[in-house]
Order: structure tokens, then C-alpha cells, then sequence
């Protein structure tokens, strides 16, 4: 499942948004989530990716946003996963 | 008024279970039961969908939502309608003993036992004891003096003490006062059973377990739920044609400063004195009094006793009864839950029983409407006794309009 598509089931999850509402360009401002919400929805994308986000570096504006953060994430912290660095 | 509580979650329900003598206590349902002595519990049925969306059945430990439904219905009920400037002049205390509990405890699992380094992000919110308070106040709108009590058992008897006296007192005109609770959790339950106050399991039905007054009485069974009452000033709600359940004529507020847990005979009639003294009414005008009534040994003695020791010989003519017998002790929202059934006595008319009373207690005589609530009685001026571990008691009068 593509990330956009994952973080659309996390937000699903927990809010009561359709599925519709979501698109890449919609803000979450538009959304009308506040500092709460996005504290409670950092620590699901942190569980649902296994990613960790560091406190200063999520500043997101859109999903797109958020998509492009998280696979920041995602390719900065699982690939330098001991694991990986080991098959080297 | 409004209520969520083991024995029903609306005013109606909770009524008709509570005068037909229904008990709410029964077999705890969760997987850590088998571990305990004594696996019984006073549960509310809720279901937090059928009240919140989705985030707040998120963001809400299940006492803040036990609160706010409360609150809700008892919003509805009063048909509030306030402006702005009436904001300012209303307000919200509540009584709250534990706080989250639901979510210390399960921050402790996954720090503990999951070896988590993570806990949930809102959990500062979900355990702070003035949470449910401030959800009512920013759900309302009410911008007045916002004020969170914690003195156990006596929690929201005090809340609702205090509410009238900031409406008498002329700082407000409209209170939301009462309390919830909401801490079944296993930690609490080991706590609880370390103190050795719960009851033992009856062996023959487990939802007659607590057993206030008789002889066999072993101990309190823990419960949780929420209450809360619309206070408002008289002139005020008549003007608007406010339904009007009671006036509260007095309140009674005392500690012991004795022992921490045992109960004073001194510091418990004092505050039932008070409450008369207060209300400015003599001590035969009083035709029920819903009891602490724990079922525990001293609980029990000592509150016969005290109330012995203000009415006389009168003590034995004014029905008293337990409800605890029935809804469990809910601590924080004990109080609240407990005025609500003196309100709804004076209202049907009526009076509660207190159940699993089948052995007599010679230490404790008075007539404690053993098994068999009583329909028909003439109900005008009620008492509610909440004592609580620490020594402070609370005491509240109301009578029929």
C-alpha cells in the first residue's frame, strides 16, 4: 500500500473524516486539526510506519506534505536500520 | 441532572433499578479478574460511541467521558439557554478522586510490561483530576470559576456543597456540580484489596456482595460512574420556568483530623449539624437520609452512631438507606450519584432500600429500608452523607419545592 494510502486508514482511524476529504492538497488546517491532533496522529504515523519523528521536524502543511516527510522518515531511518547497514 | 452509573445511565433507568432495589453490582468482566480475591466490581455498561466521535473516544479517559455524558444529560434536562454575559456567571466544580486512572494504568503497562519507550501522547490530559471539570466548562461554554475537589469518597458532596454556596454567596447564578469516577482498573483493585475494605464475594450471588448495616457485612465493592447536577439560583430558574427538582437549603463540611482512614463519630455529626444548622431547619424535619453506607465495620457503626447522636430518639423513625448496596462506591462521583437518589426520593416520593440487609446488626438499629424500597411516602426535606477516607465530611440538604 502506497504511503498516501496508509496515512488516509490512520486518519480514518482516527478521525470522523470520508475518505474523500483527503487528498493530497488538503491542508490540515482544513481539516481543522490543531496542535492535539497533530501530536496524536505523529505517535500513529510513528506506529504505523516504525518510524520515530523528531519533535522539531515535522512541519507540514498538506497530506502531500505529511506523504513526503514520512518517506523521508521511512528511507532515512529504516535503511540505516542495523539490519540493513549489516548486509552492506 | 444527569447520570452514568452501574445502574443505569440515564436519571430514568437509574430510578427504576435503584427503587425496585436492582443491584449493579456483579462479576468483573476483565481478563486480570481470576487474579483477585474478591472479582466483583459495580461496572457501567457504556460505550463511548454512542456519545463521542471518534477522537474524543480517543483523546477521553473513560472517566472524561463518564463526565461529559453526565453533564450532557443533565444540560438537556435543565433546558439551559445562556448568553455570553451568563457565561461568566456560571460555572463548574466537580469531584474527582482518581483522575485518569484508566490511562496511568495503561501508560505503566506499555512502559513496564510492553517495555514501550512511548506512552499515548495526550496522557498528561487524560490524568489530570481536572479534566472532566474543564471538558464541561469548554463544552458549555461556561466561563465562571472552573474548580476540580478531591477529597474521596466526599468529592462531589463537597463539589455540589461548594456550587451552592458560590451561587448563595452571589459569585455565580448557574453551577454544573458533581463528580465521576472511573479506576476498575487492576492496579487500583490490588490497591484496594492491600487495604483490606473490599468485600467478600458472596458465594451465592456475587451481585449481593455488599451487604451496608447487616451483621455480615464485609466491606465496600468498588464501582465507578458519574453525576452531575444543574444548581441554579432560585429566583433565577423560576423567572424562566427552569424544572425544578429541589431547593438545597444546607451543607455541612468537616474533617475529623483524626485518622486517615477510621471514621470520627465527632467529625461525622458535626457535619450533619452543620448541614442543619445551615439550612436552619430542625432535625425531625429530615424524612430520609441516603446513608455513606459503606459496609464496612466502622463505616457503618460509626455513621449510625452519628446520626444517633444529632436526631435522638427521632434517629430511629427517619428511613435511612445504602444505595451503595446497589450502584457500588464510586468515590469521586459517590456523592453525586447518592444526592441524585435523595433528589429523585423527594421527586417519586418514594424511598430506596438498602439491599443484602438480611442479618441485624444490634450495633446498628435504626431502620435502614431492609431489601424493600417503599412507594407512597410523604418525601420533603432529604439528607445525603458522604464520609471519606482522610476524615472530610460532607453533608446535603434539600427539600420539595
Amino acid at each position: 500500500m502506497s504511503t498516501i494510502e496508509r496515512l488516509k486508514k490512520l486518519f480514518i482511524n482516527k478521525f470522523d473524516f470520508n475518505v474523500e476529504e483527503l487528498k493530497p492538497d488538503t491542508t490540515l488546517e482544513h481539516l481543522g486539526l490543531d496542535s492535539l491532533d497533530k501530536i496524536e496522529f505523529m505517535f500513529d504515523i510513528e506506529n504505523e510506519f516504525k518510524i520515530k519523528i523528531p519533535d522539531e521536524e515535522f512541519k507540514v502543511t498538506t497530506i502531500q506534505d505529511m506523504v513526503d516527510a514520512v518517506d523521508r522518515f521511512v528511507s532515512e531511518q529504516v535503511s540505516r536500520s542495523p539490519d540493513l547497514a549489516m548486509s552492506h | 441532572m444527569g447520570i452514568i452509573s452501574p445502574c443505569g445511565n440515564n436519571i430514568g433507568d437509574f430510578w427504576v433499578k435503584v427503587a425496585a432495589g436492582k443491584s449493579g453490582v456483579r462479576k468483573i468482566s476483565s481478563e486480570y479478574a481470576n487474579l483477585l480475591s474478591a472479582k466483583i466490581a459495580a461496572e457501567v455498561d457504556f460505550n463511548p460511541s454512542d456519545y463521542f466521535g471518534k477522537k474524543q473516544v480517543s483523546y477521553l479517559d473513560r472517566v472524561n467521558q463518564f463526565a461529559l455524558a453526565a453533564a450532557s444529560e443533565a444540560w438537556k434536562d435543565a433546558a439551559l439557554s445562556l448568553d455570553a454575559k451568563e457565561k461568566e456567571r456560571s460555572g463548574v466544580y466537580m469531584g474527582v478522586g482518581l483522575g485518569g486512572a484508566n490511562a496511568i494504568e495503561d501508560g505503566y503497562v506499555r512502559l513496564f510490561k510492553q517495555n514501550e519507550d512511548r506512552v499515548k501522547p495526550l496522557s498528561v490530559l487524560m490524568i489530570m483530576n481536572n479534566a472532566s471539570a474543564s471538558y464541561i466548562s469548554i463544552e458549555y461554554g461556561l466561563t465562571g470559576p472552573c474548580l476540580t475537589i478531591s477529597t474521596a469518597c466526599a468529592s462531589s458532596a463537597n463539589a455540589i456543597g461548594e456550587a451552592f454556596r458560590q451561587i448563595r454567596d452571589g459569585y455565580a447564578d448557574v453551577m454544573l456540580a458533581g463528580g465521576a469516577e472511573s479506576f476498575l482498573t487492576y492496579g487500583c483493585f490490588r490497591s484496594w484489596e492491600a487495604l483490606r475494605v473490599l468485600a467478600a464475594e458472596d458465594p451465592e450471588d456475587p451481585s449481593k456482595s455488599c451487604k451496608p448495616f447487616s451483621k455480615n457485612r464485609s466491606g465496600l465493592v468498588l464501582g465507578e460512574g458519574a453525576a452531575v447536577v444543574v444548581l441554579e439560583e432560585l429566583e433565577r430558574a423560576i423567572h424562566r420556568g427552569a424544572p425544578l427538582y429541589a431547593e438545597i437549603i444546607g451543607y455541612g463540611s468537616t474533617s475529623d483530623a483524626f485518622h486517615i482512614t477510621k471514621p470520627s463519630l465527632e467529625g461525622q455529626s458535626r457535619a450533619i449539624s452543620e448541614a442543619l444548622g445551615d439550612a436552619g431547619i430542625s432535625p425531625e424535619t429530615v424524612d430520609y437520609i441516603n446513608a455513606h453506607g459503606t459496609a464496612t465495620q466502622w463505616n457503618d457503626l460509626l455513621e449510625t452512631q452519628a446520626v444517633k447522636k444529632v436526631f435522638g430518639d427521632g434517629a430511629y423513625k427517619i428511613p435511612i438507606s445504602s444505595t451503595k448496596s446497589m450502584h457500588g462506591h464510586a468515590i469521586g462521583a459517590a456523592g453525586a450519584i447518592e444526592f441524585i437518589v435523595s433528589l429523585l426520593a423527594l421527586k417519586n416520593q418514594a424511598i430506596p432500600p438498602t439491599i443484602n440487609l438480611d442479618q441485624r446488626d444490634p450495633e446498628c438499629d435504626l431502620d435502614y429500608v431492609p431489601n424493600i424500597g417503599r412507594k407512597g411516602v410523604r418525601v420533603n426535606t432529604v439528607m445525603s452523607n458522604s464520609f471519606a477516607f482522610g476524615g472530610t465530611n460532607a453533608v446535603l440538604l434539600a427539600r420539595k419545592m
